[in-house]
């Protein structure tokens, strides 16, 4: 009786597994006592794409986990400056997946393909709107480091 | 070595000036469960640590929670920019005023000056990620009461942001602590503290 309880219990388990898709780990059949446990993250895939990311705080939709169900929206990550925040924020994501996922060789060639986009809109945004880090200005004509705005300064006016 | 980016992670564009709301959302800047703590916390555990995927999550969220400091910083100077005479007492705001003006000040919601005392550095591997865990948590409830309080969508946006990367945070280190453990005595994970026993 009792095994037919559960028997039933961990198909029941299984099925549920199956359904709720990104949000699930697999716990392991025996786990140490006596210590905190956290299911381990299975793959770097499902992700959103990089502007939903930002406007959500994470790349991964297992993670995703809003307060009161309460989500940002995209719409107003179109400027030049979150689309440089939105493709830097992926690549931040995925190195601290990697850290603990060292050994997921996929992630690490989807990785090195986002660094490479993210390098690209890197030198395309500091171009036009000055230098993101110091070394930004080897080519520039004169010491544009100290021009207003600073991050912190915001005006409706400001395009970026 | 850290390099500045002259660039916030995430948008941080408040349009009204509240110094209601910077009153308790300081309490993210220089409070007990802040993101000043974090930082200071995770970027000095990780000199003892002897497992090169705990010296790069804690670095790696350290340095993020940098970037965290300085957005609310943001918000904290975006909120109480232009404030009138009239507005700072209305609020309440008068006994920061009187202190720090319209400066950004690492203090808990209370007014008590940041402190060492809120963070801890056990140098044991179990007990530092244990901590850290139990630190995003505590982020992140404070997180949930300033959603709680303030009415801003301008600041509400950046707070879920923030609010989010708590939950992914506590997510890293638990696996960086599976991480750990596995490396350890299976029969005893206790048996020695890797950080120190080598």
């Amino acid at each position: 009786m009792l095994h037919l309880h559960l028997q039933r219990g961990w198909n029941h388990l299984n099925e549920n597994t199956a359904a709720c898709g990104a949000k699930c780990g697999f716990l392991p059949n025996c786990a140490p006592l006596a210590a905190a446990f956290v299911p381990k993250q299975q793959s770097a895939n499902p992700q959103y794409e990089a502007k939903e990311a930002l406007a959500r705080g994470t790349l991964f939709p297992g993670l995703d986990l809003p307060f009161m169900n309460m989500v940002n929206t995209p719409e107003k990550l179109s400027t030049p400056l979150a689309e440089l925040m939105a493709i830097d924020f992926v690549c931040k994501e995925m190195l601290l997946y990697l850290d603990t996922h060292a050994d997921d060789k996929e992630a690490f060639e989807l990785y090195k393909k986002i660094l490479k986009l993210a390098d690209e809109a890197h030198k395309r945004y500091t171009a036009r709107y000055g230098p993101v880090v110091p070394k930004d200005m080897v080519d520039v004509q004169s010491f544009t480091w100290i021009k207003d705005p600073w991050p912190w300064d915001y005006t409706e006016r400001s395009m970026r | 070595m850290f390099v500045y980016e002259k660039k916030l992670q995430y948008p941080v564009k408040i349009k009204n000036t509240n110094p209601a709301l910077a009153k308790f959302i300081i309490s993210q800047y220089g409070g007990p469960d802040g993101e000043l703590g974090a930082s200071m916390r995770y970027l000095s555990q990780r000199f003892s640590m002897p497992y090169p995927e705990l010296k790069a999550i804690l670095t790696d969220i350290g340095t993020e929670e940098l970037g965290h400091l300085e957005m609310v910083g943001a918000i904290i100077h975006q909120l109480t920019r232009n404030m009138t005479q009239e507005e700072i007492i209305r609020a309440g705001f008068d006994t920061y005023f009187v202190d720090h003006t319209a400066g950004v000040y690492p203090q808990f919601a209370s007014g008590t000056p940041w402190t060492a005392a809120t963070i801890a550095v056990k140098g044991d591997v179990i007990t530092d990620l244990t901590e850290d865990m139990g630190a995003e948590q505590k982020a992140r409830t404070t997180y949930d009461n300033i959603l709680r309080l303030s009415d801003d969508p301008d600041v509400n946006n950046v707070i879920r942001f923030l609010r989010e990367r708590e939950v992914v945070h506590f997510q890293r280190f638990g696996e960086a602590l599976r991480l750990a453990t596995e490396k350890m005595d299976q029969r005893n994970i206790y048996a020695v503290n890797p950080a120190f026993d080598r």
